[in-house]
């Protein structure tokens, strides 16, 4: 066991896991955290994907004690006081989601990806979320989403 | 060098089991506390948008808001069975079974109303916002909400089932018309071929598809969207290997599906032509949006090279290998 410190959605934890535990496992079944899907385990659909120090990274290739001293962003920590966070909005309302198993993954890709970039071309879009893949909706709407984000994230 | 060019493809598809088969969907339909409309439908979500658009088939029947609607569904131990979300059909088939549920429950409020409001028989009532109006006296009219009140202690509920018309095709000749409804589409792409490496890239598509008559034009435009990303990867580079039974390339590293950087805009064109037996003219679209697509690619390959590729995908390899055949045969 070891016993690791770190930030998830704001919320300090102190908590002791097995060393063979990988990041998502520890979101998953040590938090409850179960927002965060695991679709490949191997690094290829970007299902597990969660924001660490602001990088987005796919939990299921971190090991869980890298996490020490981190801070963590899951699908749970973007809405506030209630209200979802404009990406999740903007997603909602373009029907960008269809069954949502990329759902989480995706909307934490387009999150990141507008934090560094607040106005990227569709290129730049396709791009950022191409390590997300998405069998249902063919990417289009999520591209609209995107650029309604970034109005909603203007007007904020 | 890079060589351009342009293809179409066109279906037709048969909607629901076909060939005779039963095709069988149910619903009930009833008034909750608070004067809440609760439709009980095995019906499945699985992303299709099949909630969204029964509700709304629902709200437009008894002339509420698909807010004052609650779907209970997918669990058959507290609703009939609708049949599998497959073969297209849960639009039209289920579609068809919740309006019929929520005419008899047109019927039923109405016997309720003729009681309540003292009315010598139903003619003439009609449904307005959660309300059963007298529709040339529109004082007379009582809220659902306080039919409900009134009779808490019984079920106001209707049930509805719809069974699809399909004709079983001749076993020895296998002609016949095995289904109904046909839906239909067409696409259009340009594409441009790479000659040195194989490399197929999209350059255009535009995509129309019948829908008898779009419920949701949003969710349409996602089946679309999402059966051409679909359609792409099996027409350009999804290709399961089999061995025994056994898939060997069973990892996403090894079996490519579209990113969002395969993809292109893709212009959609909904068509609508109602279907008369059809549930306000909406027919199924899921499977279909799929189809049209690797022809279209592969007849705009073969504009762009003049070879024909028959068999998918059309990987890099392969196109490179039908090239240079191509060269030696000229
Ligand atoms: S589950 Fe981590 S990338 Fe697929
Ligand atoms: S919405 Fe189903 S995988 Fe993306």
């Amino acid at each position: 066991m070891v016993n690791i410190n770190f930030t998830v959605n704001g919320k300090p934890y102190e908590i002791s896991i097995d060393e063979n535990m990988r990041l998502i496992d520890v979101l998953r079944d040590e938090l409850g955290l179960i927002g965060t899907k695991e679709g490949c385990g191997e690094g290829e659909c970007g299902a597990c994907t969660i924001i660490m120090d602001g990088e987005t990274v796919n939990s299921c290739l971190v090991m869980g004690f890298q996490a020490d001293g981190s801070n963590i962003v899951t699908i749970e920590g973007l809405e506030k006081d209630g209200q979802l966070h404009p990406v999740q909005r903007a997603y909602m309302e373009a029907g960008a989601v269809q069954c949502g198993f990329c759902i989480p993954g995706m909307v934490l890709s387009t999150k990141a990806l507008l934090d560094k970039n607040p106005s990227p071309s569709d290129e730049e879009i396709r791009e950022g979320i191409s390590g997300n893949l998405c069998r249902c909706t063919g990417y289009n709407k999520m591209l609209i989403a995107t650029k309604k984000a970034i109005e909603y994230m203007k007007g904020e | 060098m890079k060589k351009r060019g342009i293809g179409v493809g066109l279906s037709f598809y048969g909607t629901g089991y076909g060939n005779g088969f039963p095709d069988i969907s149910r619903a009930i339909v009833r008034l909750l506390p608070g004067g809440r409309i609760g439709i009980y439908c095995g019906v499945t979500e699985v992303g299709q948008g099949a909630k969204t658009a029964m509700i709304q088939i629902g709200a437009e029947t008894l002339g509420v808001t698909e807010k004052d609607i609650d779907l209970i569904h997918e669990d058959t131990s507290l609703m009939p069975d609708s049949g599998t979300a497959a073969a297209t059909r849960q639009t039209y088939n289920t579609g068809n079974a919740i309006k019929v549920a929520c005419q008899n429950m047109r019927e039923k409020l109405f016997e309720k109303a003729k009681v309540e409001l003292g009315l010598n028989s139903t003619a003439g009532l009609a449904l307005e916002k959660g309300e059963v109006v007298l529709s040339f006296f529109p004082q007379k009219r009582i809220s659902f909400k306080r039919l409900s009140e009134i009779y808490k202690d019984e079920t106001i509920e209707a049930e509805g089932e719809f069974v699809a018309q399909t004709t079983t095709m001749d076993p020895d000749t296998g002609q016949g018309a095995p289904y109904w409804p046909y839906t239909f589409n067409a696409c259009a792409v340009e594409v441009e071929v790479d000659m040195n490496t194989g490399i197929v890239n999209l350059l255009r598509a535009v995509f129309a598809q019948d829908a008898g008559r779009a419920v949701n034009p949003h969710l349409l435009e996602g089946q679309m969207d999402g059966g051409f990303a679909m359609a792409l990867g099996y027409t350009l580079f999804e290709d399961l290997k089999l061995e025994n039974g056994v898939i060997k390339n069973n990892r996403f590293s090894k079996y490519l599906i579209p990113t969002a950087m395969d993809m292109i805009d893709v212009e959609n064109i909904i068509i609508e032509d109602p279907e008369n037996t059809a549930p306000y003219g909406a027919k199924g679209i899921g499977e279909p949006v799929m189809i049209p697509i690797a022809p279209a690619i592969l007849n705009a390959i073969y504009n762009a090279i003049g070879i024909r590729i028959t068999e998918l995908p059309v990987t890099p390899e392969k196109l490179m290998k039908a090239i240079r055949e191509a060269e030696v045969n000229n």
